[in-house]
């Protein structure tokens, strides 16, 4: 989470024009999902990652990391796809366990590779987004896109306050290190209570003392902020759209 | 209104009588009796130990706290608690938070100066340019495309002050504005202080650095217990030594000194009383010429 905040700010690709982004994850995403085709997944799999890698100059490393962790879901997933317990052996693989097998068809295999190789597709348009968009530029996407405001502005003060509360966090914790807190499980345990309990007031006086500086500005319930646009460029848009074009060909052909 | 308007002088921006609140649930009066009147344009130093009610009395100032009684003039005129006296006053008074963690509500430094703005009915393009000056005028160019979790805690304050500046407001009110900060950046803020009063902007201030209040302020106010202990010049205040340890603070180093070498004879007779180091270091290097006693 954090990680991804820090590199979204690095990218290269940072002062695209927000909603572009947005078009062409979302575009992509719903093309991968709806299609379910290994045809379309690949492709968006490996352009994914050439725009983030390449173009966004997000670190080959961390962008495999990154995918280690919905591939462990996937495969954890998938596994209760590809193996079965049956009585009679099917047409992949078999072994024998007592009176069943422990087995697999073809069709199996290939349905999990099919998911596993969509998914994977799908979470790259997401880290595609992610990785090259700040979280604020999204947010002002969003508000173009006319989505509740309310909703926004939630979003923006839990973005803010993720911040602020871990910095906080992480204060406590390293005061309760300094005074042996956690020397055992037991007072692990007891700290990590104590930070909670301390959290969650701190939290509170925070939103009042938040509320009365908002207030102080003039606050009148409805969050109104200006966002830095970067102009969108009629060719990227372009690029995008004959590039969904191209994906919706190879998918129905 | 009528009859109040005729009492009123123009050199005050802000009236306070007799104002006294309390927290919900507590006894004690965080203001009891609370008066004192600020000439606009000035710089007033806030001074007193933590409790006294400095922080207190500036959520009274632009309505965030109504006071449980007294009253508070602004412009000459007694606040109104309705949205529109509000927004009024808020317009006219803002406050720049001890703790710019919870002033600064958005990741990003644009949005976040732009609110004020927006808030006093500016329109977009407007709002724009407004705070596009202020981030060049704070000088917050070089990081204003960083999330605000990323920044310094002097990066910060630059922008909760510039979140105040962009609204062009009579009087700004800084809570320990140089709590926290390094050397570096408590001057900066000096600086950009130093700024607003060029203004026209009234500033007041808490601190508790005396020897920063006694060589910046035109007027200091000790506060004691919700209550002004003395308001005055700074020789005034600092002058008196009695009351000075009544509100728990020593007289500014520059003044003991002058003190100490004139008893010696080790410097002349100012006309005006050192304000700063500086003052005192020309006085002692002028005053050599002087010297008599020799």
């Amino acid at each position: 989470m954090l990680l991804i905040d820090k590199l979204s700010y690095r990218s290269k690709l940072r002062y695209v024009n927000a909603s572009e982004k947005l078009l062409y994850a979302v575009a992509t995403l719903a093309l991968c999902v709806i299609s379910r085709s290994v045809r379309t997944a690949m492709p968006v799999f490996a352009v994914n990652m050439v725009l983030t890698v390449w173009k966004g100059g997000i670190p080959l490393s961390r962008y495999m990391k990154l995918l280690l962790i919905p591939a462990a879901f996937l495969i954890a997933g998938t596994a209760a796809i590809v193996v079965n317990v049956s009585a009679v052996p099917l047409d992949a693989f078999a072994f024998p366990a007592g009176n069943f097998y422990i087995t697999g068809s073809r069709a199996g295999l290939w349905q999990a590779l099919k998911i596993c190789l969509t998914a994977l597709a799908a979470v790259s348009c997401l880290y595609f987004l992610a990785l090259n968009t700040v979280m604020t530029d999204i947010l002002g996407a969003l508000r173009k896109l006319k989505v509740p405001a309310l909703l926004i502005e939630l979003m923006l003060l839990i973005y803010r306050f993720i911040f602020v509360l871990s910095e906080t966090a992480s204060a406590i914790r390293v005061s309760q290190n300094s005074r042996l807190g956690n020397r055992n499980l037991r007072t692990g345990i007891r700290s990590f209570g104590a930070m909670g309990t301390a959290l969650f007031i701190l939290a509170l006086k925070r939103s009042n003392a938040l509320y009365d500086a908002m207030e102080s500005r003039c606050y009148d319930g409805t969050i109104r902020v200006l966002s830095k646009e970067y102009p969108a460029k009629a060719s990227e848009i372009t690029r995008v759209i004959v590039y969904e074009a191209v994906l919706l060909l190879v998918w129905i052909m | 209104m009528k009859q109040e308007e005729k009492g009123y002088n123009e050199n005050w921006v802000i009236e306070a009588q007799d104002v006294s609140y309390a927290y919900e649930g507590n006894e004690e009066k965080a203001l009891d009796g609370l008066s004192l009147k600020i000439r606009r344009g000035s710089r007033v130093a806030f001074m007193g130990g933590n409790g006294s009610g400095k922080s207190t009395f500036f959520l009274c100032l632009n309505g965030i706290r109504k006071p449980d009684s007294g009253r508070i003039c602004i412009d000459g005129k007694p606040i109104e608690y309705t949205r529109k006296g509000l927004l009024d006053v808020r317009g006219k008074v803002g406050i720049v938070f001890q703790e710019p963690d919870n002033q600064l509500f958005s990741a990003s430094v644009y949005e976040e100066i732009s609110f004020g703005i927006l808030n006093l009915g500016a329109d977009e393009e407007m709002a724009g340019r407004e705070v596009e000056r202020v981030i060049r005028e704070l000088e917050i160019t070089p990081f204003q495309d960083r999330p605000a979790h990323a920044l310094s805690g002097g990066q910060k304050k630059q922008v909760a002050i510039a979140d105040i500046l962009v609204m062009h407001p009579e009087v700004m009110i800084l809570d320990e504005p140089s709590a926290a900060l390094d050397s570096v950046h408590a001057r900066k803020v000096e600086e950009i202080v130093e700024g607003l009063t060029g203004q026209g902007i009234t500033v007041l201030m808490a601190t508790h650095d005396i020897d920063y209040a006694y060589r910046w302020a035109d007027e200091i106010v000790l506060m004691h217990e919700g209550r002004v202990l003395r308001q005055g010049t700074p020789d005034e205040v600092c002058a008196d030594g009695r009351l000075l340890a009544e509100a728990g603070l020593e007289p500014p180093a520059v003044l003991r000194l002058y003190g100490c070498l004139k008893e010696n004879g080790m410097t002349g007779n100012a006309e005006k009383l050192p304000r700063s180091t500086d003052d005192l270091i020309s006085l002692i290097r002028s005053g050599g010429n002087k010297r008599t006693d020799g």
